[in-house]
C-alpha cells in the first residue's frame, strides 16, 4: 500500500501538482477545492435548513436546482481532491483523519441521493415535510460538518 | 505604519494569550471559519442566482428570508478572522494578499449597503414570476464575484505574498 502511494506521490503529476513553481498547481487547485465545498455545503445546507422548517414560505420544489450546483462543486472537488491527494498520497493516504473524511463524505453522498428520492422522487413534490426527509436533513447538517471538520484537521493531524 | 500596530499587537495580552492558548484553538477556528464559507457563500449566493433571474417562481422576498443564515455565517468568520489577526497580525498585515481580501471584503460590504439601501424595497415587492431589473442584476454579479474574491485571496494567503512581513 504504501509503495504505491510513493509511487502516486512521486509521479510527475504529483510532483508537478506538489512542487511546480507556479500559483496554478497547488495553490489554484487547493483553492477550487474550497470554491467546490462551499457550492455542494452551501445549497446542501439550505436545503436541509428548509426541510427543517426553515424559511417556510420558500416553495421546496424551487429549491429542486441545487442538485444541480451541488453535482458542479462536487465534479470540482472529486477532479482537485484526487490530484490533492496524488501530490501527497504518502502523507495523507496513512493518515484515519483522511478515511474520516471519505467515509463521511461517502455517506453524506447516499443519504443527499436518498433526500433528493424522498423529497423530489415521486415527480410532484409534496410541501409537506415527510418525517424521514427531516432524519436525512439533521444527517446531511451533521456529515457535511464532519467532512469539512476532518478535511482541515488532515493539515494538522500526523 | 501597519506593520508597527502588527509587532505592537502582537506584544498585547490577548495577542499572547491567544498565542499561547491550547493547540487546538487554530485548528478549531479554521474550521468554523470553512464552516461559516459554506454557509455565508450558499445563502447568499443563492440570493444573488435569484437576483440573477434564476428560481423566478419564488418572491424575492421568500429567498431573503434565509439571509439571517449567511449573517450568520459571516460574523462566525468574522470572530474566527480577528482570532486569527490578533495571534498572528504580521502574517496578515505584512501580506498584499490579505489587503486584497479586504479590499474583496468591503466591495461586497459597500455593495450590500447599495443593494439594502436604494434597492432593498423595491426588490421585496418583486413578485413570484417576475424578472429583475438590470441594475438588480449588476448588483447580484458584483456580489458573486466579491465573495469569490475574498475566497480566492484567503485560500491563495499562504501561497501568494506570504512573507513579505515575515520576521516581524
Amino acid at each position: 500500500m504504501e509503495e504505491f502511494l510513493i509511487r502516486l506521490q512521486e509521479s510527475d503529476f504529483g510532483v508537478w501538482v506538489s512542487s511546480a513553481p507556479t500559483l496554478l498547481a497547488y495553490p489554484t487547485i487547493l483553492m477550487l477545492h474550497t470554491v467546490g465545498l462551499a457550492m455542494v455545503v452551501g445549497p446542501a445546507w439550505v436545503l436541509d435548513m428548509r426541510l427543517l422548517g426553515f424559511g417556510a414560505r420558500m416553495p421546496i420544489e424551487a429549491l429542486r436546482g441545487a442538485f444541480r450546483i451541488m453535482w458542479i462543486g462536487f465534479a470540482i472537488n472529486a477532479a482537485t481532491g484526487i490530484a490533492l491527494f496524488i501530490s501527497e498520497a504518502d502523507e495523507k493516504g496513512l493518515k484515519w483523519i483522511f478515511w474520516v473524511k471519505m467515509a463521511s463524505i461517502a455517506v453524506a453522498l447516499i443519504v443527499t441521493s436518498r433526500l433528493r428520492r424522498v423529497v423530489f422522487g415521486g415527480g410532484k413534490v409534496t410541501e409537506m415535510v415527510p418525517p424521514q426527509a427531516k432524519m436525512l436533513a439533521v444527517a446531511s447538517l451533521a456529515l457535511w460538518f464532519v467532512a469539512i471538520t476532518s478535511g482541515r484537521l488532515m493539515a494538522y493531524i500526523k | 505604519m501597519f506593520l508597527g500596530f502588527a509587532s505592537w499587537l502582537h506584544k498585547t495580552p490577548i495577542s499572547l494569550a491567544l498565542q499561547h492558548q491550547v493547540a487546538w484553538l487554530w485548528p478549531a477556528c479554521e474550521t468554523l471559519h470553512f464552516t461559516g464559507l459554506a454557509l455565508l457563500l450558499g445563502v447568499a449566493g443563492m440570493f444573488d442566482l435569484r437576483l440573477l433571474g434564476f428560481m423566478k417562481r419564488v418572491p424575492i422576498s421568500v429567498v431573503k428570508e434565509f439571509m439571517p443564515w449567511a449573517l450568520a455565517g459571516f460574523t462566525l468568520n468574522l470572530l474566527t478572522g480577528i482570532i486569527f489577526i490578533i495571534s498572528e497580525p504580521a502574517q496578515y498585515f505584512g501580506n498584499p494578499t490579505w489587503w486584497a481580501k479586504v479590499t474583496f471584503l468591503i466591495v461586497a460590504a459597500l455593495n450590500a449597503m447599495i443593494f439594502e439601501t436604494a434597492y432593498g424595497r423595491r426588490a421585496a415587492a418583486i413578485p413570484a414570476g417576475e424578472d429583475t431589473p438590470i441594475a438588480l442584476k449588476v448588483i447580484a454579479g458584483v456580489s458573486l464575484v466579491a465573495w469569490l474574491g475574498v475566497l480566492w485571496a484567503g485560500r491563495m494567503l499562504p501561497f501568494l505574498g506570504a512573507g513579505v512581513g515575515a520576521g516581524l
